[in-house]
């Protein structure tokens, strides 16, 4: 298994499997990931409005 | 009703409806050549815009009959290499199997659908070469491309016993190295030999923009193609309980390799995925809308590899990595190799897609594969699919375009290139505004 993944059923197999996607039964992980994707979009409308910003200084 | 007419009214149902998931998806992948078309057209300026939107329409229409000549055969044939499996002569154009048939509702819908990814796959690969290539030798490529190249790819990766698959485990559900990657490094080996167009470099070797004629085709044509990736994405999925592919005991979807999947898995990758390429893409690109576009393909492709298992979030994190790299990546090509993609499909598509491939690797190592008869997903086994999925690209791209290059039968004339290519062979303009 990768460190960023785990399986949550049986060695090479589907049986008895659910939730199967990466890391299903790991909740810290998960946690993790919808951490970063928070992460991307405030830096994300940040570094756009910053960019408006110097945008308007430079242009006075 | 009894037992025996219900289990036959259910079989019935079952491939009936299958055969219109199919049908339906194969007509709603139209889009992406609608999307493609508007897209080069847009991206083109005003004196080829006709030349490149015809070269997307007769793309579309000698891919249908090379493939069902001999672009089926070769994806059902050589799944264990170079040497054809015998098949009785199934996939062959002279066999009953190429037709209609009342016992069979599916082989024609699968060839449709199968047809409709490789036009894909020739579209991507036309956005690199608009402006310049002639339209007979773009024609002769998109068909080497799509029916030949990939199909040898998609045997090898993207059929449940395709010998990368049996050997190494490799995982490639929505085709990121099996499409992606192979049109995207096709392209980049012809544009090698293709040169840039006239007027793109300056004699220090600095870069002129082009700028297309419209960008709003450019918008409205990419927002198509994702569109019509819902239908190649739906078609990359496997009915439940088909009686003819002898899989009465399943009960999900299945992947193409023949493990459990859901259409949910690919709503929700394929949707994070994209959000997160144009946001990649617009956060590198300082708000580009073209790159924002291209980010939102990106992302898709970025996670199209393992759309059948990502996590939401991971998705939308690959995806954002896929927007982003994009540029570097296209801005490094055009540094170095002097190469003129006026669409930046090398970067989206082969960059990507290589990106999509080897993160299957990276985050889903240990996924087991549909039976015992298929390895587990490995880094090593990914990495090895990413080797020979540029290969099968890149080297008939270049090898055969640098000899319809030796022979004079690639490049439209430097003159003919300034007059315009509407005007000069098509005796047409694309408005009269």
């Amino acid at each position: 298994m990768s460190i960023f993944n785990s399986w949550p059923g049986a060695s090479n197999s589907y049986d008895g499997v659910d939730a199967y996607f990466t890391s299903a039964n790991n909740e810290g992980t998960l946690i993790f990931w919808t951490l970063v994707s928070i992460a991307i979009l405030i830096f994300t409308t940040w570094s756009a409005a910053k960019h408006e910003s110097e945008t308007a200084k430079n242009t006075k | 009703m009894t037992l025996e007419e219900l289990t036959s009214y259910v079989t019935v149902q079952s491939a009936t409806i299958a055969e219109g998931w199919y049908y339906i998806m194969t007509g709603l992948m139209i889009a992406i050549h609608v999307g493609f078309l508007m897209y080069e057209v847009g991206a083109s300026r005003m004196q080829n815009a006709v030349s490149s939107g015809v070269k997307n329409l007769l793309a579309f229409a000698f891919m249908i009959p090379t493939f069902w000549l001999f672009g089926w055969y070769i994806y059902l044939a050589f799944p264990h290499g170079l040497v054809p499996m015998d098949m009785e002569g199934y996939g062959v154009p002279w066999n009953v199997s190429m037709g209609p048939m009342l016992s069979d509702q599916l082989t024609g819908v699968f060839w449709a659908a199968f047809t409709l990814f490789a036009c894909t796959t020739a579209s991507v690969f036309s956005g690199a070469v608009i402006e310049r290539i002639r339209i007979s030798s773009f024609v002769f490529l998109a068909v080497l491309l799509g029916s030949v190249c990939w199909n040898l790819g998609a045997s090898w990766g993207w059929h449940f016993d395709g010998w990368l698959v049996t050997k190494f485990g490799y995982h490639d559900v929505a085709a990121a190295g099996v499409v992606h990657m192979i049109a995207g490094w096709f392209a980049f080996g012809v544009i090698l030999n293709l040169g840039p167009r006239v007027g793109r470099y300056n004699a220090d070797g600095s870069m002129n923009e082009l700028e297309g004629h419209d960008l709003r085709f450019s918008f409205v044509g990419l927002l198509m193609i994702i569109v019509g990736f819902f239908g190649f994405l739906g078609a990359c999925l496997i009915w439940p309980g088909l009686p003819a592919l002898g899989m009465q005991e399943v009960t999900t979807w299945t992947q193409i390799y023949g493990a459990p999947a859901t259409l949910s898995s690919f709503a929700y990758n394929t949707l994070m995925g994209l959000a997160g390429g144009m946001i990649g893409a617009f956060w590198m690109s300082k708000g580009n809308p073209f790159w924002m576009m291209s980010g939102g393909l990106a992302g898709i492709f970025s996670c199209a590899s393992g759309l059948d298992i990502w996590y939401p979030g991971l998705a939308f994190v690959l995806g954002t990595v896929g927007g982003i790299i994009i540029i570097p990546a296209n801005d490094l090509l055009h540094k170095i190799f002097k190469v003129d993609d006026p669409v930046g499909a090398v970067a989206v598509h082969g960059v990507a897609g290589i990106w999509g491939v080897l993160a299957m690797g990276i985050f889903a190592s240990g996924y087991p594969g549909a039976s015992d008869a298929i390895p587990a997903v490995s880094f090593y086994g990914q990495l090895i699919g990413c080797i020979t999925m540029f290969a099968v690209g890149f080297i008939p791209g270049y090898g055969v375009s640098f000899v319809m290059k030796m022979m004079g039968w690639l490049r439209v004339p430097d003159h003919v290139q300034q007059a315009g290519i509407d005007k000069a062979e098509l005796g047409l303009r694309a408005t009269n505004y």
